[in-house]
This record gives C-alpha cells, structure tokens and sequence, in this order.
C-alpha cells in the first residue's frame, strides 16, 4: 500500500529525514516512536504534502502511485489521511461545511457523486456518535474553542467521514486524558482496523498502543528506522527508554 | 461638475478621484438591467436610473419622491442636495415593511438626496443595490428618535465607474443604526459617513466587507461621534484585495468630554490575496471622557498557511480552500446583516466576487 524507500527531506535547507525506509501492506498497524527531534512528526507532513517540506533523496508509492508528485488534496483523494498533532483552529467555518467540503471535493476527484445535504448529515452524525461528539460541536467553527481532547476527537470524526485507505496519525493520543484515550483508540480501531485499510502511528508513548494493538513497531532516530519489531518493542523502550534501545 | 475634493486633503488621500472622474465623463447607455437585482422580500421596491426615479417599474409604499434639499458641507455629499430624491417619514411606533431600492447608472454621473426620519419606537428596513457604471454619488441623512430602530444594508455592485455615499446620521436616546455594506463589484467607491450618537443608550453598528481586485480601489471613511452617554457603537470592516488593488478603512471613533460609559468597538482587518495589493488601515480614537472603554484593533495579513494545509490534507483544492478562508474572513462583518434574506443574498454575492477571483 505505502512503501517508503530511502527517503530524505529538509526544512529550510537543515535534513531532517536522513534515508528513512518503510513499507506499510493493507491490513497492518505500524507504530513509529523515537524521541522529540527524531523527524516523527516531520515525516506525516511530507508524506501528507505540507509545502515547505522538500524532499532531497528517495522515492514513496502509495497504491502504485508517486505520491512526491502529487498535491496535498490529491493525495486526501487517494486515500490518505493525516492527523494533526496540532489541529487547527479556522474561525467562521463550521465543522459540517467543512466536512462536507472535504468529502465531496474528495468524491469528485474520484468522479463519484457529492453526497446531499441530508445524506452527509446522516453520515456526519452516525461518526460522530461514535466518538462521543454532539452535532451542536460539529456545528461550531472547526476547532475553535475546542479542548485539546476535543480536537483530537474530532480528527477522529473527521477520519471516519473520509474513510481513508491510510491514516497516518501524528500523535492523536497527546492531550488525551484515559477515557478521552479510549474513546480515540476504539475510534481507530472501528474506522481502520480492516484488512483494506493501513496505519501508522506516530506517538512517544506506549498507552495509545495498550488500545490499538500494533503488528509492527519502529524506532525512529535522527531521521531514520533504526529498529523495528513486534509490539514487544513498544514495552522495552517504555521500560529502557529511547537512549538504550536506539543506541 | 462641481469642484471636487483632491488627494491633497487628508480626508480624501486614499480615494480614487481618477475614477471617479472617469466615471463622470463617461457617455450614458451602458448597459444595466435592475432585474435579478430585486431580493424575495415584501415590501416597496424602488428603481432610480440613471439618478431618474422609474415610475413605471417601482412600487413605492410609503416613500416619498420630492425634490430635498439637505443641509451639508460635504463636498461629495453637498452636489446631491436639491436633486429629487426619496425619504421615509415613520410616524411613532410604526413598523414598516423593507424598502429595496436599485440604483441603476448608466453613465455620466448622477446625483440623489435621500431621508430617512424615524419617529419615537419607529423600525425601517432599507435594502440598497447599486449596479451599472458611471458616478454614482448619494447623499442620505438619517434622524432616529427615541427608541426608533433603522436596519440598512448597502452592496455596491457596479461593474465599473464610481460609487460614492455620504451618510449622516443623529441617533436618539436608546436608538438603533445598523448599517452593513459590501463592495463586491468592479467599480472604485467611497463610503463616508459622520454618525453621531445624539442620546443616551444609542447604538450604533456601522461596517461592512470591501472585496477589491485588478486596479480597482474601494474605501470607507467613517467617523462615530459619541455625544451623550452610555452609548455603543461596532465597526467591523473586512478588505479583502487581489492583484494590484488598493481597499482602504479609515474609521473613527469621537468620545466627546462627558460621554461617559461609552463603549466602542473598532474591528478592522484587511487580507491581501497577493502581495501586490495594498490595504490601508486608519483606525482612530479620540477620547475626552474618563470612563469610557473603545477595544479596537488593526491588522493586515495574508491567508493562514496553516489552515490552508488543513484543508488541502482533507482533499480541498487550492482555489477552493482560499474561497472557504476569504468566506470565513468576510463573514466577521456580513454576520451582522440580522435579515436572512437578505445576508445570503450578500454572501452570494461575495461567494460570486471570490469565484471570479481566486
């Protein structure tokens, strides 16, 4: 589904990504830890087209697709999903337009039909039930005043309306408090644990991983994979930390 | 044409004169149509062309059509008193229907006096549509009783040419002045306004969205005069400029030696949707009471790189995603048109400007 070879990027001409390699197949949760500075966060904005990330080295395919060569909302239109560490706040949108927006833009792109009004309200509603989300808060500016575990779960909402084929997570457990967490984890789970569906997670911590259980864990150091493993790995670099395992 | 101002006097530095005289010396019988212009409202509906009331296409209720003459010193303002013009006179605690009137131009200039008296408790709706080309220049004074309430939005919708408004209002102890614009066509303008809030507990809500692009050049010079106590007033003014264009808000706000427990409000924000394009921002206090609070801020700034990211992460197109964020930037100002009707069919038509633009 995603496969990441060699990959080298810079922001404002200082390498952050040093030859990283990655290959996620349907069916596969990936979790990616390492320490601050390590390029987690710097690797979902260039996969998810961030401008202002150039890529200097190495190549991704996503679906058999280029996906250096494409926009940002070409790339949402593949199927990929980004969630932000940092949700932002965009006054005088509401959540639902901008929902809406995103579907149908995506829809289009693929030459399906838009959904109606009622239809996508249908939908909206129906996720976010599922993540414990009043349609009153999907009806307010995106974002705007929201906790930072209502950001986060709105992320949630956001990826079960889109039904990506690949998430990429960026941090999605940061600010979340234990039954936030949960909701959040059973959340990915109901909208990506599928076997056409991919995951990557990115977090500093294991808690995220006791709810969604990971088939491959990464360590990313100074820009690259220097270990990988089963979901093991996660509890020895909780009991060790970065430093040893990385090492 | 009588003399006009210059670029010279302070008040006058960011208008655009050589479109206005353009406008001015320009032939009459461009072509216009008023219809497509008229908004599902019930109520009298007025067609002024060419500065000419049309008989045979209004229906006028209760405004009046009579020559006026109106005492101003405005040098814009001052050449259309004496012409033929309209008013509404409400009688006390009468609640009339939304008047919608179309100002056609064709050509050439014209001039149009109009007033608008409200007696004590007294309500008014006035929905104003400008569309053609030529100079069109307005002069409207505006008396609010005790208690009367007045609700004005304005667009400027010429394709070309020049629209200028000058407007005067004295609002009374605990009236109402709610007056929204846009400019979302492709003429210059000048909205210029001297509102004076006469009594105590008055309320003033004056601002409006100024969209420019190419060469074009739009403003609004407005100054609120705080006279008596406990009075509000909002200005909330959005440019929004592309390409080589110029938008200007100057607004101003007087609090007059004993107005105490004023409380202003001055909100102007301008968006550049290249950086060739120029807005200006001229806010203004001048305070002589001690208790008084006047929030204001002023900034310039391009669309949220950020939040343009967001979008286009969650499959939005460049084009649209800027419409969404201009929509959302304009809309701080629009919101403020209470009438449904009427404030979707402003926000249609900024969508339209936005649609041709970006």
């Amino acid at each position: 589904m995603l496969n990441i070879e060699n990959l080298h990027a810079e922001i404002d001409g200082k390498e952050i990504l040093k030859g990283l390699s990655l290959s996620v197949n349907a069916g596969e949760v990936h979790a990616i830890m390492g320490p601050n500075g390590a390029g987690k966060s710097t690797l979902g904005y260039v996969l998810g087209g961030r401008p202002g990330y150039e890529v200097t080295e190495g190549s991704v395919t996503f679906a058999g697709e280029d996906l250096l060569e494409m926009e940002a909302d070409a790339r949402a239109a593949a199927g990929l999903f980004l969630g932000f560490q940092y949700p932002v706040e965009i006054p005088g949108v509401s959540n639902v337009q901008f929902l809406r927006e995103s579907l149908n833009s995506q829809r289009r792109a693929r030459d399906e039909k838009p959904l109606s009004g009622a239809e996508f309200l249908k939908l909206a509603r129906a996720q976010a039930d599922g993540l414990g989300m009043d349609m009153d808060m999907m009806k307010r500016p995106v974002n705007v005043g929201f906790s930072g575990g209502e950001k986060k779960r709105n992320e949630m909402v956001q990826m079960g309306i889109l039904d990506p084929k690949l998430a990429i997570l960026d941090e999605t457990d940061s600010g979340l408090d234990i039954d936030a967490l949960r909701i959040v984890g059973d959340g990915i789970n109901r909208i990506m644990r599928r076997p056409d569906k991919g995951v990557i997670l990115i977090t500093h911590y294991q808690r995220l991983l006791d709810y969604v259980q990971p088939d491959f864990v990464h360590v990313l150091a100074d820009g690259r994979i220097v270990r990988s493993g089963g979901k093991e790995l996660a509890h020895e670099l909780e009991r060790e930390g970065y430093g040893a395992v990385a090492a | 044409m009588a003399t006009l101002p210059t670029n010279a006097q302070e008040a006058f530095r960011w208008t655009d004169l050589a479109a206005l005289s353009s406008a001015a010396a320009s032939t009459r019988g461009g072509a216009a149509d008023a219809e497509g212009y008229w908004l599902d409202i019930v109520g009298p509906r007025i067609l002024f062309v060419d500065g000419v009331y049309a008989a045979d296409r209004s229906t006028p209720g209760h405004v009046a059509l009579s020559p006026l003459t109106l005492d101003t010193a405005h040098p814009l303002g001052v050449q259309a008193s004496g012409a033929a013009g309209w008013s509404i006179d409400l009688s006390a605690t009468k609640v009339a229907d939304t008047v919608q009137i179309v100002h056609l131009s064709t050509g050439a200039e014209n001039h149009l006096p109009a007033r608008l008296t409200l007696d004590e408790d007294a309500v008014a709706s006035v929905v104003e549509t400008y569309v053609g080309s030529g100079w069109t220049n307005r002069l409207t004074q505006i008396d609010l009783e005790r208690g009367a309430r007045l609700m004005r939005s304005v667009r400027l919708l010429q394709s070309g040419g020049f629209v200028s408004i000058r407007d005067e209002a004295v609002v009374g102890e605990g009236a109402s002045l709610v007056s929204q614009f846009l400019g979302a066509g492709g003429m210059g303008s000048r909205i210029d306004a001297q509102l004076t809030l006469d009594g105590d507990s008055a309320f003033v809500d004056y601002g409006g969205a100024l969209l420019t692009r190419e060469d074009q050049r739009q403003e609004c010079a407005v100054a609120v005069r705080h006279a008596a106590l406990n009075g509000s007033s909002r200005q909330t003014w959005r440019a929004v400029a592309a390409d080589r264009s110029q938008a200007s808000l100057a607004a101003r706000v007087e609090v007059a030696r004993g107005a105490q427990k004023t409380d202003g409000e001055q909100s102007l924000r301008g968006l550049l949707l290249q950086r060739t394009a120029t807005v200006n921002l001229k806010p203004e206090l001048e305070i002589f009471a001690d208790d008084v609070k006047c929030a204001h801020g002023a900034t310039v700034g391009e669309l949220d790189a950020k939040a343009l990211f967001y979008l286009r992460s969650r499959g939005v197109n460049e084009a649209r995603a800027k419409a969404l964020l201009t929509t959302a930037f304009v809309s701080d100002a629009l919101d403020r048109i209470g009438d449904e009707t009427v404030r979707e069919a402003f926000a249609a038509d900024a969508d339209a400007w936005l649609e041709a633009t970006l």
